[in-house]
């Protein structure tokens, strides 16, 4: 090993790294830990600020549109995990199969991905907004004609769209994972009996078990944090009804002159969505490693 | 797994990064300097959709003025730009600044120019300059800042429409009805709604509010005597019976497309202010509208138009030549200057003899003229309250078919507590 270390290194490899570490360190890791830091002040974002310790973190725990909000962003995330990852995956399985157009499928598929989200927010707006209650009017079906995101079921909408919106990343991993299984593995499947349901079961999904696990991490962190979509489409409201954590740490941040205070909240944001990660993490490992 | 482990947490911890991320703000400095007897000032100004003619008249006056060279300046999110200049000691000489919590701040920190001696004030309308005190941090009668120019909020209508129908324009409350009914009767949809977008919720209550709500509340609210439960329910009734009168989706249109339906004749009337007119015109350039004061009340004296002070000119104790500076502000207040600005930026004017002539707005410049205002109320809510958010909900819950006094009544409520959690004085 010793011999090694004293190898000339190209620096070449230098030149690759520092650059980026040293601006993802300016742009990343400086503003993270200068929110840490006022999260312990009273600033509002401007003007002077003093030290008022953990007072910001105590009223965090009494604040009832703080617990709201994160009500709201829990349910939402569980259930956008769980058709995304539902979805994804069967649809993943299809393509994977021997369909006609699998090509040009898998590039549609991939569309909604390449496209902003914000973007699709405002295309779902009018459609919710115009198209929809339009053909309600018209077909004489009154669930359908007024815009869903007026009403009390407005998260339905921005979930909607947050799903099909996401399942195409989702999708492409799985894609991938299951391009990874062994054709030999089904046909000795196939010699044991195994087919259809069982095979998936049994067979294929511990194959991709680590497939699985990232896509379950990167969902559930992305929907906690969610934002564009809500921002587009309904604002947080009707009322509060769609605010998440993010959207109440912008509004009551930068429109109420909450700036410490919520960068607080973001701080407890950010320990929340990285401990459910590391748990995620350990508990999904610990299972593929028995399916391994 | 290594790799994609730490690939999951690096992501993860990256994002979340992003949200705590702090903002920056580009304090403008200004080069103030006197050379060769040339005052040089900085004009600091709010407004991005007024700098054209912003410039137009700081142009006149440095042709007019050899002495004076006034600079404008307009930066994007003035509010925190000037905000930020203030903590660092970095003012600009003259600032034109909505009449809203950001002038009570910078009255508050002590370093406006008292203008009260100023020749140019007798020609203010009475009625803003009692805005100007009621937002002065001391309440006292002295003039921080001069009025420049006004907006102003009511009804918006259909003018044809109305001829259709054969209603004329509601003076009391009552008759406010009757024309809502009038109009369903013909077959014309009274009102467009567009709580969406629920700012839009606001004006209504802009109006109910000041009127039918007691005297002295909103100074007792701040000290902490008075509560909306038991005081604004009126407001609530009011509102919740004239959304009786509207379209079946007002919960779910924007406020575009309310704009749009109006336009298209769709429907009668607009609860808005003044800077939805030119938004209307750009779906229909034809279409025949004017405006009225919101009928709250039956006692027609109480039913005043809601204006608020768009644009004040101010000037700041930093200023080098505090002479220029008023001779500036007495020149941007000329009568001849003023009806410019109205005219091209569709504003009201606070001078007394200046009328906005456009017969979109004529039915208002009448009541603005003889000083018939009251301010918008909720400017004087804390910074930061969300009352458009708990109406969008009292209106949900409405839709929803909660029962109307129990709703009213958890409504309040919260208006209280949000306000009381946000009343820091």
């Amino acid at each position: 090993m010793n011999k090694h270390r004293n190898n000339h290194i190209s620096p070449a490899f230098y030149l690759m790294v520092v650059p980026v570490a040293a601006l993802f360190f300016l742009l990343h890791t400086v503003p993270f830990l200068k929110g840490i830091f006022y999260s312990f002040t009273n600033w509002k974002g401007y003007g002077s600020w003093e030290f008022i310790g953990f007072k910001n973190f105590l009223q965090f725990f009494k604040d009832p549109s703080i617990k709201q909000a994160y009500g709201f962003t829990f349910q939402f995330a569980l259930s956008a995990t769980v058709l995304v990852n539902v979805l994804s995956l069967s649809l993943a399985c299809g393509l994977n199969g021997k369909i006609r157009g699998k090509n040009l499928l898998k590039a549609l598929y991939f569309l909604p991905y390449m496209l902003g989200t914000l973007i699709i927010g405002f295309v779902f707006n009018f459609i919710f907004g115009n198209i929809i209650p339009g053909f309600g009017k018209t077909a004489g079906i009154p669930g359908l004609s007024v815009n869903i995101l007026g009403t009390s079921k407005a998260w339905l909408g921005v979930l909607f769209v947050t799903v099909w919106q996401s399942m195409a990343f989702n999708t492409m991993i799985y894609l991938s994972g299951l391009q990874t299984v062994d054709k030999d593995i089904y046909d000795a499947a196939s010699v044991d009996g195994a087919v259809g349901l069982q095979r998936f079961i049994k067979i294929t999904f511990p194959l991709i078990a680590p497939f699985f696990t990232i896509n379950m991490v990167l969902s559930v962190k992305s929907f906690l944090m969610a934002f564009d979509q809500i921002m587009a489409m309904t604002g947080g409201g009707p009322g509060t009804a769609t605010t998440t954590i993010s959207m109440l740490i912008y509004k009551r941040g930068f429109d109420g002159g909450q700036f410490a205070y919520q960068s607080a909240n973001a701080v407890i944001l950010f320990l929340v969505v990285a401990s459910i990660s590391v748990f995620q993490l350990k508990i999904l490992e610990k299972r593929e490693a028995k399916v391994n | 797994m290594k790799m994609k482990k730490m690939l999951a947490v690096g992501l993860t911890c990256s994002l979340a990064a992003m949200l705590a991320a702090g903002c920056s703000d580009s304090g403008k400095t200004s080069g103030k300097s006197s050379d060769s007897g040339v005052a040089h000032l900085e004009f600091f100004s709010s407004k991005m959709e007024n700098v054209s003619t912003m410039q137009k008249l700081v142009d006149k006056f440095n042709n007019q003025n050899t002495d004076v060279e006034v600079t404008l300046n307009s930066p994007a999110d003035a509010g925190t730009v000037l905000k930020t200049r203030m903590t660092k000691d970095d003012l600009p000489d003259i600032i034109a600044y909505g009449g809203d919590n950001i002038y009570t701040e910078l009255t508050e920190a002590g370093i406006l120019l008292d203008l009260s001696d100023q020749e140019v004030l007798k020609t203010i309308n009475d009625s803003y300059m009692q805005m100007v005190y009621d937002i002065n941090g001391d309440k006292a009668e002295k003039a921080y800042g001069i009025p420049f120019a006004a907006n102003a909020s009511g009804v918006i209508y259909n003018t044809d429409l109305f001829q259709k129908a054969g209603v004329t324009i509601p003076e009391t409350w009552d008759e406010f009805i009757e024309v809502c009914e009038k109009l369903s009767a013909a077959g014309i949809q009274p009102f467009e709604l567009s709580f969406k977008d629920s700012w839009t919720i606001l004006p209504s209550w802009n109006s109910l509010a000041p009127a039918t709500q007691p005297e002295g509340f909103l100074d007792a609210k701040k000290e902490g005597t008075a509560t909306f439960l038991g005081t604004h329910e009126e407001v609530l009734e009011k509102y919740s019976k004239l959304v009786n009168y509207a379209q079946t989706d007002f919960m779910g249109t924007s406020y575009d497309d309310g704009n749009r339906s109006f336009a298209n004749g769709e429907a009668a009337m607009l609860i808005n202010g003044v800077w939805a007119v030119p938004e209307i015109k750009k779906t229909n350039e034809s279409i025949n509208l004017d405006m009225f004061a919101y009928p709250a009340t039956n006692d027609k004296s109480k039913n005043k138009v809601v204006s608020g002070i768009d644009v004040m000119l101010m000037v700041t104790n930093q200023c080098k030549n505090p002479e220029a500076a008023k001779r500036f502000v007495a020149f941007m207040l000329e009568p001849e200057n003023s009806q410019l600005y109205i005219n091209e930026q569709f504003a009201f004017s606070p001078v007394e003899g200046v009328v906005q002539e456009d017969a979109s707005v004529a039915g208002l410049a009448k009541d603005i003229a003889d000083g018939k205002v009251t301010d918008f109320v909720d400017h004087y809510y804390p910074n930061g309250y969300n009352l458009s958010a708990i109406l969008s909900e009292f209106f949900l819950n409405k839709a929803n078919g909660m029962d109307e006094s129990e709703n009213i009544a958890a409504t309040l409520k919260k208006c209280d507590e949000q306000y009381d959690i946000l009343n820091t004085r």
